[in-house]
């Protein structure tokens, strides 16, 4: 299981993750100790099942963590909770690993654009704790067609497109689209049963 | 479509499409991808949890501390690298000018002490100068005392030779004033030395002042402590004398003249 959990909003309204962030602009190794100690598994499991290679994937999460480190100024509290700003941090740099150069450099802007991003996370699950979401999470999307999971998984640890997937998969372009779009339903409305 | 929008499915064409809606502003849609953002960011769940080696948190923490410590030590606490320089700069300024204020101090002082030297010398030299007009002052004092005093006598002291001036004394109780033009100048360092001549049958001559004629051949002599009584001395006498003076005459008399 991994070992992150959601913590309550302190008094100044930040989680204890944005707090921690904040410390990382004074150069507080202790507060970038502790980010890495809770996010570092789930980090490394993230970047390990995109590039699966063990020594590359490492070298990802070096990357990550040390951008963290180095332009902890990028993430912004108000634009949403910050589990979700580093996981499509980490995600982007391992999808990275795996493009071509040129595609590289064509999705380069959006990966950027995505740091940026806002991310709200639903009423209903801010009071979920991060293991019992991640129980969840895999039991929902374990009911789902196992094709329709490979197409979803596709797209999220590899980084391809409907037209891709369909190619990969070797179905209609539409049913793609159906199986991603229902999928993703099903695993909201599923979390929101949870609670 | 907002669920595969942020899954990163959408292909080129739909994904323009709702990014050109989205920069429309539709406050609808922008919450509706930032859920699904939200939403998306769940799969991470599907990955199998592993752990990162030990090593590469070493790793991380040698990198972090090093920096941290690079950044407290070359930019002071957070200070960037430009304003170290700046501060840098303004320092050795300070230094330097508190070196150069503390130059002109020197010098000031060095000079100051030159200045009040050079005071004290002008001040010791004028106050000599004054001690000699005061001296000057009152032997004119006196000499004009001794000219104006009804006691006082003129005596002419006769040369022994026709061609050398005679000398003129005025004595009285106040003292003697005796002065000369063309006066011969006594070879080498040698003085003309007043000598009083006592009444009294084989008394001794009584040794007075020694003069030099100035380079004109004037000579003014002004003797204040004279004899108790001027009556004892029957003539006055001028003879050459070593520089120093003589107790008694050693050469023969130049000028001589009775008491009247």
């Amino acid at each position: 299981m991994f070992l992150a959990v959601i913590r309550p909003l302190d008094e100044s309204g930040a989680s204890p993750d944005a707090a921690l962030v904040r410390l990382l602009l004074q150069n507080d190794v202790s507060a970038f100790e502790t980010l890495y100690d809770k996010y570092s598994r789930i980090v490394y499991s993230l970047v390990l099942k995109i590039v699966q290679q063990s020594g590359p994937a490492e070298e990802v999460v070096q990357d990550v963590f040390l951008q963290l480190w180095r332009n902890s100024a990028q993430y912004d509290a108000a634009r949403g909770p910050f589990v979700p700003w580093l996981m499509t941090l980490a995600r982007n740099r391992a999808l990275d690993t795996l493009r071509l150069k040129s595609e590289r450099q064509r999705r380069l802007e959006n990966q950027t654009d995505e740091l940026y991003s806002v991310v709200v996370a639903p009423q209903y699950e801010r009071e979920l704790d991060e293991k019992r979401r991640a129980e969840r999470v895999r039991s929902l999307v374990g009911e789902l067609n196992p094709q329709q999971k490979r197409a979803i998984e596709l797209a999220y640890f590899q980084g391809l497109s409907h037209t891709e997937i369909s190619e990969e998969l070797k179905e209609p372009l539409g049913t793609v689209k159906s199986w991603i779009r229902n999928g993703l339903i099903r695993l909201r409305e599923g979390l929101r049963a949870t609670t | 479509m907002y669920e595969a929008y942020a899954l990163g499915a959408l292909d080129a064409p739909e994904r323009a499409a709702l990014e050109a809606h989205l920069a429309t502003g539709c406050a609808t849609c922008a919450k509706a991808v930032a859920e699904a953002r939200w939403l998306v960011s769940q799969l991470v769940y599907l990955a199998p949890e592993v752990s990162p080696s030990d090593m590469l948190k070493g790793r991380l923490l040698q990198t972090v501390r090093s920096e941290a410590k690079s950044s407290a030590g070359s930019a002071a606490a957070g200070v960037p690298y430009w304003l170290s320089a700046v501060i840098a700069a303004l320092l050795l300024i300070t230094v330097y000018s508190a070196w150069n204020a503390h130059q002109a101090k020197e010098e000031l002082r060095a000079s100051n002490e030159r200045l009040t030297a050079h005071i004290q010398q002008e001040r010791t030299v004028a106050q000599q100068k004054l001690a000699a007009l005061e001296e000057q002052m009152a032997v004119m004092k006196r000499e004009n005392a001794i000219l104006i005093d009804p006691d006082s006598v003129k005596i002419t002291l006769m040369p022994q030779k026709i061609e050398v001036p005679p000398l003129v004394a005025m004595c009285g109780p106040k003292g003697i004033v005796l002065t000369g033009q063309k006066v011969p100048m006594p070879a080498g360092d040698r003085v003309l030395q007043l000598w009083l001549i006592p009444k009294a049958p084989g008394a001794k001559p009584m040794p007075s002042m020694a003069v030099r004629p100035d380079e004109n051949g004037w000579i003014r002599m002004v003797v204040t402590h004279a004899p108790a009584s001027l009556g004892e001395i029957k003539a006055l006498a001028i003879t050459e004398e070593p520089a120093s003076g003589s107790p008694q005459p050693t050469s023969a008399i130049r000028w001589v003249g009775a008491m009247s």
